[in-house]
């Protein structure tokens, strides 16, 4: 029996500090993103565009960290195998956890930030009651969420070096077919469900219910996310087997 | 290890974009053809070592020696054919073990301990030892990147050192570092073989060979040449050349 459990806390422990270059400063450097993107988009939406919903700065925040959960950590578990060529060919770690490993430094990164920016919705007038606490099992299904994509992401960006391009324009697309700047209601009915399908649209749902709305999540939101969550473990799995023979030589 | 193959592919174009793939695919519709030759780097390789033994591999540069490590490793895998080890492995492969620049010495020194199968908890206890072994306490603060590349491979030694692995693996590593900590890794060594530990070394050094291995692997093109005791195998080895 190996260490593995050691092996992942130390890589994930080595990924965070390199993040946050070891400094409290860092983490705060991280928080400043998501607040100046709330104000802008609460001034171009709220202001300039006089869209009518309440609590607008509030509801765009909960939504733009679930965001940033989801573009960062998929983000950078695209890069963590193409990153780290020495935990490849220097030493024998299982692969997966290297990506596993720098998963869970950015699942601790951006439960942080929900601990620090959320008490701001109390300051926005919000008040959250005991549906709030339903927090850490959204969170823990989001970083799963990121998991199962990293696995084929960072796989396939050692075999093609230009991956990343389209994991970017896919994410960028992403943000505007998730309901963060716009209500999901704007939609049209025929596209509707197809629309709703989409676990992270679902993840924002679920959280905006549980601070503003004080509501549980649906079970279709628990079905979307779960399903995708086998669905894109399964993938993963099976592209990350296939393609891990070959990194220690395409790196 | 029994029957080890292992393959390369050398491209004549290398292709490792989607756009690249793309064009490529184009290319094949026209009636080209994808260009890569096969480059066998170990064929047919066979040995076994007793319990306590130690190899050297010699031969020239290119002739699979460092890719024979590897396998062993378990960094790569073979095309075809079996390797089996016993006991824990601890690595030194091509010049360093590949740290973390932005981070401290000690820092390093931790989270490679660990991937060379420590506990955390052990590790802690171990790491002044390790720093003062590499000669290193003073810079233990410090960015890994300010130091020396001959004062990274003396800490990335001392760690293996200290992993109590009972198989080392060492790739002209040794060559690197000081006559003084040469000299002490030496002595580490001689211990290392009354404790009945394995080390594969990978060296152009016959004398070293000689000293510590009882068995020589002589690589040539990424076939066996000859395998026996070292006395013999070396003798051959540098009668070719």
């Amino acid at each position: 029996m190996r260490n593995y459990f050691d092996i992942l806390t130390i890589l994930a422990e080595k990924d965070f500090k390199v993040r946050y270059r070891n400094s409290v400063l860092g983490f705060l450097w991280s928080l400043l993103n998501p607040l100046a993107y709330m104000a802008i988009l609460t001034l171009v939406f709220s202001y300039l565009l006089r869209v009518s919903i309440p609590n607008f700065a509030g509801w765009l925040l909960v939504a733009l960290l679930v965001w940033r959960f989801f573009s960062v950590g998929t983000a950078q578990g695209l890069f963590s195998i193409v990153s780290n060529p020495s935990l490849v060919s220097k030493v024998y770690v299982p692969r997966y956890m290297i990506v596993l490993s720098n998963n869970l430094a950015n699942f601790l990164g951006s439960s942080l930030e929900f601990l620090v920016l959320l008490p701001l919705l109390l300051g926005l007038g919000v008040g959250l009651t005991v549906t709030a606490l339903l927090l850490p099992i959204l969170l823990v299904l989001e970083f799963l969420l990121v998991f199962a994509l990293s696995l084929s992401l960072s796989a396939l960006n050692v075999k093609y070096r230009d991956f990343y391009q389209l994991w970017d324009i896919a994410l960028q697309l992403g943000f505007f077919l998730s309901p963060i700047v716009y209500s999901a209601s704007l939609i049209p009915a025929r596209f509707y469900f197809l629309y709703s399908l989409n676990p992270v649209t679902r993840l924002m749902e679920a959280l905006r219910g549980i601070f503003l709305e004080h509501q549980l999540p649906t079970v279709f939101d628990m079905t979307v996310v779960l399903g995708s969550i086998i669905l894109f473990l399964a993938l993963g799995l099976l592209i990350f087997r296939r393609l891990e023979k070959g990194f220690a030589e395409e790196l | 290890m029994e029957d080890v193959w292992k393959r390369f592919r050398i491209p004549h174009e290398k292709r490792s974009t989607v756009l690249d793939h793309l064009a490529g695919a184009l290319s094949v519709l026209e009636g080209k053809r994808y260009a890569y030759e096969e480059f066998w780097a170990l064929k047919q390789v066979s040995f076994k070592l007793g319990e306590g033994e130690s190899l050297g591999i010699i031969g020239p540069n290119g002739s699979g020696k460092s890719t024979l490590l590897k396998l062993i490793a378990g960094v790569m895998k073979p095309n075809a054919g079996t390797i089996r080890t016993e006991g824990g492995i601890a690595p030194v492969l091509e010049l360093g073990i590949g740290f973390h620049g932005d981070l401290t010495v000690k820092e390093n020194a931790l989270i490679y301990g660990v991937l060379m199968g420590l506990h955390r908890s052990e590790m802690r206890k171990r790491t002044a030892t390790i720093l003062d072994f590499a000669g290193l306490t003073r810079f233990q603060d410090a960015k890994l990147k300010t130091l020396s590349s001959g004062m990274q491979v003396r800490l990335a030694f001392s760690i293996a050192i200290e992993t109590e692995a009972e198989i080392f693996l060492v790739d002209e590593a040794l060559a690197v570092g000081d006559m003084e900590f040469q000299q002490k890794c030496l002595d580490k060594f001689r211990e290392f073989k009354k404790e009945k530990k394995t080390i594969v070394l990978v060296s152009h050094n016959m004398e070293l060979i000689r000293e510590f291995c009882e068995k020589t692997l002589y690589l040539l093109n990424g076939e066996v040449r000859a395998f026996g005791d070292s006395e013999t195998t070396a003798t051959r080895y540098i009668e070719r050349t």
